[in-house]
């Protein structure tokens, strides 16, 4: 019987710094975690605990992943102390995914700011294997600062597309720091927007303000609530749906989630708390 | 069959010390407390301890039997043990149903529940008298257990009427007639076990006939924050009434690793604590004390029932005897749904 507990041990082969905060730690695991994009792993730093983290990487590699994390708390402050050739441990995957085959032929937008990116990053990459399935993707990114934007290396190659747009934003330019792409909240970048919003896709994953305020401006912009997947992000401790920890209502953000539609969890209470 | 309780009793320590059985453990009921306040909480089957395996519900849950406060999980290490538990009440049977569809699913098998589960045979005994507490009546329970047992006994004057409930039930009953000395079931004896039952269900719904309530529990959702808040001025938020709630089982993950082996050990949670449901950067979506004294509530009577078809709630009433600040269960249940009705 399988030990729904269990472990994987990983080794860190690589780490990004993406900014003061975030940065991307690249594992491989002792044997493949095939996932898919959206759903999420438990990361152990041996001795200190686990967390929830979404892979960065795409669904297509499975026996190495990118996991994006930013330093918030205990677990992630040791995260931010690993060193290549640490030894982690990976539980899952975990949770519901993206449904792609919902996205094909259409025209997706995608919304993200701060470390909401990293499951986008994984969802993007994704898409761009197959980039022809998709009529076209929009990725509107944002961060604080220029400095807190992260992913910065691969910028140029997600602009080759034809298809694709990806635009970025910060909130403010300090004085010192250099910006020559779109200043203000992320959600400004909707103006921007030239698909037909009331038939395709939005994907929205950002901290929790941010999905808050993208979400009531996608609707405002004519998307319909059960095109709009949002990446909850809740305290998803065991995540088969067993500890409750991350209850919304009569949902698991772990079990039921971590990607919901806005119309199925709209009523549910504290949401975006 | 009927079987006399010293008859029973002799049995059970034939089984512990001639090794007639393969039970490890036998655990029953033990007797504590003084005469004003008796109590009852379970312990193991020795030579010189005072057991009552009627009257009513132990001081600690059955659950703690089966979901360990503390149990290492990675690596497995369970113990071996075979156990027979005797003395386990209706209220107690019902919540191990809750914890066997939480626990043990198509998508989910907890290694150490599942364990204990299958190396453990159970006796329930019916109730023969009400804790102050007690209010199964409330909430569609009887003080008798009608399924989920391997046997149940049934006290009527100076001997137990034995029911057959499971398979594990009827190795056991072949054992028990080979080992003593059992009767036929005299022709009164049904008609008694039935009146026996029944005047303890009266004497639940006249402990309980203040807390007559609605049974439509949506309406504790749509009961405003203020009723809540006013319920729950009193709680200190220890989590006591979770952690002795026979069917909570929100659980946390330590980890214990040492050197190279990956060391995962599951405890007890609740959510009556402040962190419990608390993310990185501090955002929690229940900060106030009403507002996870209310979660609770609406997950026995709401969320448990959308899970799993049950009502979390068995009216074991150990919430209340446990509370520090007196609160009870009961009463803040029919506060708040005719705070609505009003």
């Amino acid at each position: 019987m399988n030990n729904p507990y269990e472990v994987v041990p990983a080794t860190i082969y690589e780490i990004i710094q993406e900014s003061p905060l975030i940065r991307t730690i690249r594992v491989q695991p002792e044997k493949p975690i095939p996932f898919k994009t959206g759903q999420f792993i438990e990361l152990t730093i041996p001795g200190i605990g686990e967390g929830p983290f979404t892979p960065s990487s795409s669904h297509f590699i499975s026996e190495k992943m990118d996991i994006t994390i930013m330093k918030t708390g205990f677990v992630t402050e040791y995260v931010h102390k690993a060193k290549v050739g640490d030894r982690v441990g990976l539980r899952g995957p975990y949770g519901s995914r993206y449904p792609l085959e919902k996205f094909k032929g259409k025209d997706l937008l995608i919304l993200g700011g701060g470390c909401g990116l990293a499951p986008l990053r994984s969802l993007f990459t994704t898409l761009l294997h197959e980039v022809e399935d998709y009529n076209s993707i929009t990725f509107f990114a944002g961060a604080k600062t220029p400095k807190d934007c992260i992913y910065k290396d691969s910028v140029t190659e997600w602009r080759k597309y034809d298809n694709v747009r990806f635009m970025r934003s910060v909130d403010v330019v300090p004085d010192g720091e250099e910006w020559d792409e779109e200043v203000g909240l992320v959600t400004s970048l909707l103006s921007n927007l030239d698909i037909d919003t009331a038939k395709n896709p939005a994907v929205v994953c950002g901290p929790p303000v941010m999905m808050k305020f993208g979400t009531m401006d996608l609707i405002k912009c004519g998307f319909k609530e059960e095109n709009i997947y949002l990446s909850m992000e809740k305290k998803m401790y065991c995540g088969f749906g067993q500890c409750r920890h991350c209850v919304m209502g009569e949902y698991y953000a772990c079990k039921d989630g971590p990607v919901f539609t806005y119309a199925r969890i709209k009523n549910e209470e504290d949401i975006w708390e | 069959m009927i079987i006399k309780v010293d008859e029973f009793y002799a049995f059970l320590y034939k089984c512990l010390e001639k090794g007639i059985s393969d039970f490890d453990q036998i655990i029953l009921p033990e007797r504590s407390g003084n005469k004003e306040h008796e109590t009852f909480h379970f312990a193991r089957l020795s030579n010189s301890k005072e057991y009552d395996i009627d009257t009513y519900r132990t001081v600690d849950p059955l659950k703690m039997f089966f979901f360990l406060p503390r149990e290492k999980m990675v690596p497995e290490t369970f113990a071996n043990t075979k156990r027979l538990i005797i003395g386990a009440k209706s209220c107690d049977i019902r919540a191990l149903d809750v914890l066997d569809k939480a626990m043990i699913n198509e998508n989910f098998v907890d290694p150490g529940y599942f364990h204990w589960r299958r190396n453990t045979t159970i006796i329930t005994a019916d109730c023969t008298r009400i804790a102050p507490t007690c209010h199964c009546n409330l909430v569609d329970g009887k003080p008798y257990a009608e399924k989920g047992f391997d046997l149940n006994l049934s006290r009527y004057k100076d001997f137990y009427y034995v029911t057959l409930g499971s398979e594990k039930g009827e190795e056991l009953l072949t054992l028990l007639k080979k080992e003593s000395k059992v009767e036929e079931v005299p022709a009164n004896v049904v008609a008694g076990v039935e009146e026996q039952r029944n005047k303890i269900i009266r004497q639940l719904e006249k402990q309980n006939e203040q807390f007559e309530r609605t049974n439509d529990y949506e309406r504790l959702k749509q009961s405003q924050m203020d009723n809540w808040s006013n319920e729950s001025q009193t709680c200190i938020g220890c989590g006591a009434c979770t952690n002795i709630c026979p069917t909570c089982y929100c659980l946390i993950l330590n980890d214990e690793t040492k050197a190279e082996k990956f060391v995962k050990v599951r405890s007890l949670d609740s959510c009556q604590l402040n962190g419990y449901a608390r993310v990185a950067g501090g955002s929690t979506p229940r900060p106030k004390m009403f507002q996870r004294f209310r979660n609770r509530y609406l997950c026995k009577f709401l969320f448990m029932k959308s899970n799993f078809d049950m009502l979390g709630c068995t009216g074991c009433g150990r919430c209340t005897e446990a509370c520090a600040a007196q609160i009870d269960f009961r009463q803040v249940v029919k506060s708040v749904l005719n705070a609505v009705a009003n």
